[in-house]
């Protein structure tokens, strides 16, 4: 699977619910297919439908409703309501289309002027600071989650959170798959000057802990913004991506079809595209699935440790980085903490869950 | 085998150069201080501070190639032309000529007398410093232009014998083995001619009482105060050393002349990255801009504190990791194994800071000094070592041989000891190289919960102070600890298994 020497990113090949052989090549093909691997109950029962896993399942579903919340968090949490009749006039969702006139009023205004409204879930926007500072969750208060120390909603600030990091994790996994799919078919299709220098190219990115060398860019640009924070993200993903790419690329382009093709002149476009993408996209699909956790999980390390950009609504690690100046509030940790650990385990079961089912070997 | 390592360690030169680039081009994102600061052409102070800014970040060079590198000669001749020409820069250059000082000289007087009387005693005048440096010359004597310039003249016919690099370093050479202050007096007429073979010099020696006649030497032609004192302790003695050193890097070409293939290789290694390369190459990594500091000594400083964590994680992640993945894969399938994969499942989907702050919070009563952060950087690696010491131990148990041992009636615990395990354990020491980076990013974040000083808490202070210098190094470093892990871990990996060895040579070799 890795033919770069030296393959620093050996650590994400045996990943988590892996089922069976190390898949570090340890042994010739030949000597590998003599080796009698004990049936398991996996094997007997066949091929398992990817949402037939249990886990995956679960997953998935952790994931959609993440993804629901992402869609609709200002249904969920916003100042303004859904809809209501203020003066006389109808608004409709002017959560979402925030107009300039209920927005200068303000949330509280808004609601309490109304002549009928339907409120938000949690009548809060994630930004604006309502009550007090540090209020503990309650149904009492009004605040699910509580507030945090500048008394802004929690729960608004952690289902916020989830369109932010979503919308960014999504964003460069994206970025580094086009990327990397990029480069690795580049290296594996044309081989020699190009595969060589890919080569190198992914030795080097994967030569620094993608932690340290996002802080290192985002403390050398002179203005870090969020986009260079995505593409300092997406630097450090693609090589894995390209890796995975050249080698897949270079164990199709042999086979006789391809072979065929080629012989009937389709250009190397062509056999890319109809020939050998098919074969990779189920692997850039586990790739991307794999990736997304991660993403988040260095963004949310980076605002945790306030050296991130100013997030745009609202983010997990910035409302946890809070709880260090106020180690009672427990709330301002536990609840975007177990958002984060119920995203990265979700996203990570889905990944693994299509990397069953993609790699029979595993099971 | 030792050709095996060899090689294997070769093929990380490409990385190696990889990084640098990476770092280098890290580097140039970095603000230009003449940038950043507006300041007008004609306030000559600040023009000169800006200028200092930028030499020690290699700014004033060109990026990968210089087409006409610079010395001694060409330094004083560009003064020249401007202070013939009178232009703007005229002000600046006369300062220029007196910080070249001595080692100008040999390049200036005499031509002295083919310059125009105005500008010739223009240039007599912005050397009288230099002069004053030397202790010779009265005052009478330097106070106007004409009979400046006839000084010069005269000093140059009498004293020229003196300028040649054998007769100074005879000086140097005597003076670090008997020093007396006759001898650092006659130093004193060359002024900074002796500067390269001084810092040579102090590089070389040991001896405390020739340093302090050296670095007051040096402190004198160049006016920064930097000596060692008769009283100073090794420590500082050392510190002094290594910023003349630095600082040598950095201005040598001030007072150098380029000769013959010096000027070829000039055109490569007066370049930015050349520069950047050799300089950290040989731990000269510039000063901390937020307190002045070596970057070189605070790295030393803070590594191993990081560096160490990573490693007692690293142990101690094994030593959980390696029984479990054992005991998963003994029983694999059942409910032993099904635990285990979901709770490693959730271990490695938890947020390291996540664990961190949750062991800071619940352990802050009882302060264990370096065990908590340890374990909480060890969940870390914790999940996929276990799982790769199961899958390897899956793999070791389907062998013939353990079927054989099993036949001839080998107890369970020798067979899964003695005959798996010894196999299975070689996939997992190999990972551990290859986890080690991964844990000293991850260290970056326990530290900055737990407050331990090591090199990430020391990381994010400087990207709160923006001191780009231990932002660069510490990137560097971490690159460079990667790669070493990398390259030990493969030939770890052909070390114990001699198959892997074959594979990695015929793998390279068709790519």
């Amino acid at each position: 699977m890795s033919d770069v020497p030296g393959d620093p990113n050996r650590e994400s090949i045996p990943l988590l619910l892996a089922r069976t052989t190390s898949r570090i090549a340890l042994a010739p093909k030949e000597a590998r297919a003599s080796l009698r691997v004990p049936s398991t109950r996996a094997e007997s029962a066949g091929p398992i439908g990817y949402l037939r896993s249990r886990l995956g399942a679960a997953g998935t579903l952790v994931a959609a409703a993440l993804v629901l919340f992402a869609i609709f968090a200002d249904m969920l949490a916003n100042d303004l309501p859904i809809a209501c009749k203020l003066h006389g006039q109808l608004w409709l969702f002017p959560n979402i289309t925030q107009p300039a006139e209920l927005v200068a009023l303000g949330g509280d205004a808004t609601s309490s002027e109304a002549e009928w409204k339907v409120s938000a879930l949690v009548p809060h926007g994630p930004t604006s600071p309502t009550a007090a500072p540090l209020l503990a969750p309650g149904r009492v208060t009004g605040h699910p989650f509580g507030t945090d120390r500048e008394g802004r909603d929690v729960f608004a600030r952690v289902i916020h959170g989830t369109r932010t990091y979503l919308v960014f994790a999504l964003a460069a996994v994206m970025v580094s798959l086009l990327f990397g799919g990029l480069l690795g078919s580049l290296a594996g299709l044309f081989g020699g000057g190009a595969d060589a220098l890919v080569g190198r190219a992914i030795e080097t990115v994967s030569a620094f802990p993608p932690l340290v060398l996002v802080l290192g860019i985002q403390a050398a640009v002179p203005h870090a913004t969020v986009a260079t924070l995505f593409l300092a993200i997406a630097l450090t993903r693609w090589p894995e991506v390209a890796r995975l790419v050249r080698a897949e690329v270079m164990q199709v382009a042999t086979r006789d079809y391809v072979m065929a093709a080629r012989a009937l002149g389709a250009s190397p476009l062509r056999v890319l595209r109809r020939h050998i993408a098919p074969n990779v996209r189920g692997q850039l699909i586990v790739l991307g699935a794999i990736g997304v956790p991660a993403v988040i999980l260095i963004e949310a390390s980076l605002d945790f440790l306030r050296v991130g950009p100013p997030a745009g609504a609202a983010s997990w690690g910035e409302t946890m980085s809070e709880f260090r100046d106020a180690p009672m509030a427990w709330w301002l940790l536990a609840f975007p903490g177990v958002f984060l650990f119920a995203t990265i385990v979700a996203l990570n079961l889905v990944g693994e869950a299509r990397r069953e089912m993609m790699d029979p070997r595993t099971r | 085998m030792f050709a095996y390592a060899l090689r294997r360690a070769i093929w990380a030169i490409p990385t190696l150069f990889g990084v640098s680039l990476v770092v280098f081009v890290l580097t140039t994102l970095l603000p230009d201080p003449a940038l950043d600061e507006g300041g007008s052409p004609a306030d000559v102070a600040h023009r000169l501070r800006l200028d200092e800014l930028r030499r020690a970040r290699f700014l004033d060079l060109p990026r990968f190639v210089n087409v006409a590198p610079t010395d001694v000669r060409t330094g004083v001749d560009a003064c020249i032309v401007h202070l013939v020409a009178d232009d703007d820069d005229a002000e600046l250059c006369e300062i220029r000529l007196a910080q070249i000082g001595g080692a100008g000289l040999p390049y200036l007087l005499p031509h002295l007398d083919t310059i125009p009387p105005t500008p010739r005693g223009r240039i007599a005048m912005a050397l009288a410093p230099i002069a004053r440096r030397m202790g010779v010359g009265d005052e009478r004597e330097l106070a106007s232009p004409s009979s400046a310039a006839l000084f010069w003249e005269r000093f140059w016919e009498d004293r020229s014998v003196d300028f040649t690099a054998p007769a100074v370093h005879r000086e140097v050479d005597r003076l670090v083995k008997r020093g007396s202050d006759l001898r650092e007096e006659e130093l004193r007429f060359v002024d900074t001619f002796a500067l390269e073979q001084l810092v040579e010099a102090m590089r070389l020696t040991k001896d405390r009482d020739a340093l302090v006649r050296l670095t007051r030497l040096a402190s004198h032609v160049t006016e920064r105060d930097v000596t060692v004192k008769p009283d100073d302790d090794a420590k500082r003695v050392r510190a002094v050393v290594s910023d003349w050193q630095s600082w040598w890097y950095v201005h040598d070409s001030d007072y150098v002349a380029l000769q013959g293939g010096a000027k070829v290789t000039a055109s490569i290694a007066q370049t930015r990255y050349a520069k950047w390369v050799l300089g950290a190459a040989t731990g000269q990594l510039g000063l901390s801009t937020s307190d002045g500091e070596p970057v070189f000594d605070k790295l030393l400083a803070r590594a191993p504190v990081t560096l160490g964590m990573a490693f007692l994680a690293l142990l101690l992640s094994a030593a959980i990791a390696v029984p479990l993945g054992v005991l998963a894969a003994w029983r694999r399938g059942h409910f032993v194994d099904h635990t285990t994969a979901l709770l490693l499942l959730a271990f490695y989907s938890l947020p390291t800071f996540l664990v961190a702050e949750l062991l800071a919070t619940f352990g802050r009563a009882s302060d264990a000094g370096f065990v908590l952060p340890v374990v909480a950087l060890a969940t870390v690696s914790l999940s996929v070592m276990t799982q790769q010491q199961r899958a390897s131990m899956i793999e070791a148990l389907g062998q013939d041989y353990i079927r054989v041992a099993r036949a001839k009636g080998a107890r369970t615990l020798r067979v899964a000891v003695v005959h798996a395990l010894r196999n299975a354990l070689v996939p997992t020491i190999t990972l551990a190289g290859v986890q080690f980076p991964a844990l000293v990013g991850a260290a970056f974040v326990v530290e900055e919960v737990f407050g331990i000083h090591g090199m990430g808490w020391e990381t994010l202070r400087a990207i709160e102070s923006r001191d780009a210098a231990w932002i660069v190094a510490v990137t560097l470093l971490c690159a460079v600890v990667t790669t070493a892990c990398l390259v030990t871990s493969d030939v770890a990996y052909g070390l114990l298994d001699p198959r892997v060895r074959e594979q990695q040579i015929m793998r390279r070799r068709t790519t």
